[in-house]
């Protein structure tokens, strides 16, 4: 409504024009805060799903606590952190993180529990240990599953490090964080454009990742 | 040679043994077959040799050496190891499912390339499957893979859970067929597990016949356990056709074989004649220095001078020497002449009769 009010056109070409090494940091700013929060997520998740396999019973607890943080607000969890870290990047880095594991441990373990009992029972009767049965033959063989959650997570973290923004900390969220306190629509939609398209670019190169990594499970669907 | 010593095994939370006080001893070079009813332990067994399974109490042992000296996946290393769902891996191409247990023991590239090739030779595959991943081939060439990866690093001992159990008959049977062929040039150790007694006896050099429970009822070469089996527990479990079972597993004896009623071809009638009346048939077979022609019905020669001059018919089924007393049996039971003639190429050897076949079974 209030945007309705204002005589500036939708989108002022000019402005993008002049704006583009802008968009440019911002993107890469919203990239690096992405890829830190989906590794460290990542390790953090293969850590205690390794965990959750071995001891069955600590898998409930660890959905359960990764749950808790997957429910929080995020507005809420950044305000509840800046007394602790500040308007830093840990503080950021903090709540996407734990945004990432509930989603990558679930994949993990259900990916490494889909692995038939054969392969495992088959692989033990040869000779390898339990720790290099994971690596090489239960990891790989989950892969499809595991990089089916790394997108989910992909596309989850791109979208909510836009809220980063508030905390200063950069990325396209500051786009349209600006649009929004200066009333110009602008900067608004690009920031919402981009880090859209961002989502889908790096959904689609995990795609492409992931067929280069499990062959085989291609040469499965085409048969 | 792999021995066993009194091996028990309870699960936890079970009061009955899975597996009773088990003693065999499975001798080096021999296929020895565990089978026997649901829950009769004999897979448990099979595990607890490569220790997937740890006995409760009991010792085996493995080439002169206790299976506990050796760490687990060290052990398993050097003992073939295949299932009925055979457990390939779907993420590795064929060569490196075969190439599992060299690169397990560190095998240089080229060593195991070569290995890999021999291998695929050997169960019977062609070398384009090597680059393969395991769902594009059918289940009897998976269970194929399955073998070649178990010898891949060429061990001493080989356990096999029930391999053959879920492909169709007719792969099956020739699964068998293979394995014995391979057998009979590698001279591994073997423990065979399946529940079907047919491919006990068929594979066994030795068949360990288990009860529920894990009980040890009867071990013996499976021609021992068909004609003495010893309670009625192992006569129940052969079957009703145990004598039929029998015969499949004698070779027929060539220096047993009766002449029977044979003359040249360019002998007169009147030696058809005697011959007949000799052997007490209204049929003659025919020979031509030592070919054999076929038979002749005694009365169609009633009007001709030698036996030549009437054109003999084929004998419907001629065994050869390596055939078995069950095989003879078939072309007795399917012929007009009721006897089993064998031959060695074209050669005439002799003739088989029911008679014969019964006193083979009671001697």
């Amino acid at each position: 409504m209030i945007l309705a009010q204002t005589t500036e056109p939708f989108i002022r070409w000019d402005w993008v024009w002049s704006h583009l090494g802008l968009f440019w940091s911002r993107t890469v700013e919203h990239l690096v805060l992405t890829g830190i929060a989906l590794g460290v997520g990542f390790l953090i998740s293969i850590g205690l799903s390794i965990v959750a396999l071995r001891y069955r019973k600590s898998y409930t607890p660890i959905t359960w606590v990764t749950g808790v943080f997957y429910s929080i607000p995020s507005l809420a969890l950044f305000g509840i952190l800046i007394p602790l870290t500040g308007l830093s990047v840990t503080t950021a880095e903090i709540g996407l993180v734990s945004y990432t594991l509930l989603i990558f441990i679930r994949n993990i373990v259900a990916g490494i529990d889909g692995v038939p009992q054969e392969v495992r029972e088959a692989a033990l009767g040869m000779g390898y240990t339990s720790t290099r049965m994971l690596w090489q033959i239960e990891i790989p063989i989950a892969l499809p599953v595991i990089i089916a959650g790394v997108r989910i997570a992909a596309v989850t973290t791109v979208g909510l490090v836009t809220i980063t923004a508030i905390i200063g900390l950069g990325g396209l969220g500051q786009l349209i964080l600006d649009g929004l306190n200066r009333l110009f629509t602008t900067p608004l939609i690009v920031g919402t454009v981009l880090s859209a398209a961002l989502a889908l670019l790096i959904d689609y190169g995990l795609v492409l990742v992931e067929r280069a990594l499990t062959p085989w499970a291609r040469s499965r669907a085409a048969l | 040679m792999i021995r066993l010593d009194h091996v028990s095994k309870v699960f936890p939370g079970s009061e009955r043994p899975a597996v009773n006080d088990l003693s065999f001893e499975v001798p080096a070079g021999e296929i020895v077959v565990l089978v026997g009813p649901s829950g009769c332990g004999k897979t448990t067994t099979l595990k607890m040799i490569n220790r997937l399974i740890e006995p409760t109490s009991g010792e085996i042992w493995i080439d002169g050496a206790r299976s506990t000296t050796q760490e687990p996946p060290l052990l398993r290393r050097r003992i073939g190891y295949v299932i009925q769902q055979i457990g390939l891996f779907p993420h590795r191409t064929i060569a490196q499912n075969i190439a599992t247990v060299p690169s397990l023991l560190g095998w240089d590239s080229e060593k195991t390339k070569e290995r890999v090739t021999e291998l695929i030779h050997l169960v019977g595959l062609e070398e384009d499957v090597a680059d393969r991943y395991p769902s594009e081939l059918s289940g009897g060439q998976q269970q194929r893979v399955g073998v070649a990866r178990a010898l891949a690093a060429d061990p001493p001992v080989l356990l096999m859970d029930e391999p053959f159990g879920a492909v169709d008959p007719i792969v099956r049977a020739r699964l068998q067929e293979e394995l014995k062929v391979l057998q009979a040039s590698l001279h591994k150790t073997i423990v065979f597990v399946t529940h079907d007694i047919d491919e006990a006896i068929s594979l066994g050099d030795r068949v360990a016949l288990l009860n529920v429970g894990g009980v040890l009822e009867q071990y013996a070469p499976p021609e021992e356990l068909l004609r003495s089996p010893a309670n009625d527990f192992v006569t129940e479990f052969l079957g009703s056709e145990r004598g039929l079972r029998r015969l499949s597993l004698i070779a027929v004896d060539t220096t047993a074989l009766e002449p029977g009623p044979v003359v040249e071809a360019s002998s007169p009638s009147v030696a058809a004649m005697s011959a007949m009346s000799e052997h007490g048939t209204d049929w003659v077979a025919v020979v031509e220095h030592g070919r054999l022609l076929g038979w002749v019905w005694g009365a169609s020669l009633a009007n001709h001078q030698t036996v030549g001059e009437v054109q003999p018919r084929p004998f419907w089924a001629t065994l050869e020497s390596s055939s078995t007393l069950r095989e003879a049996l078939d072309a007795i039971v399917t012929s007009r002449t009721q006897v089993a003639v064998v031959v060695d190429g074209d050669r005439y050897l002799g003739m088989l009769t029911a008679d014969q076949l019964n006193e083979a079974l009671l001697s």
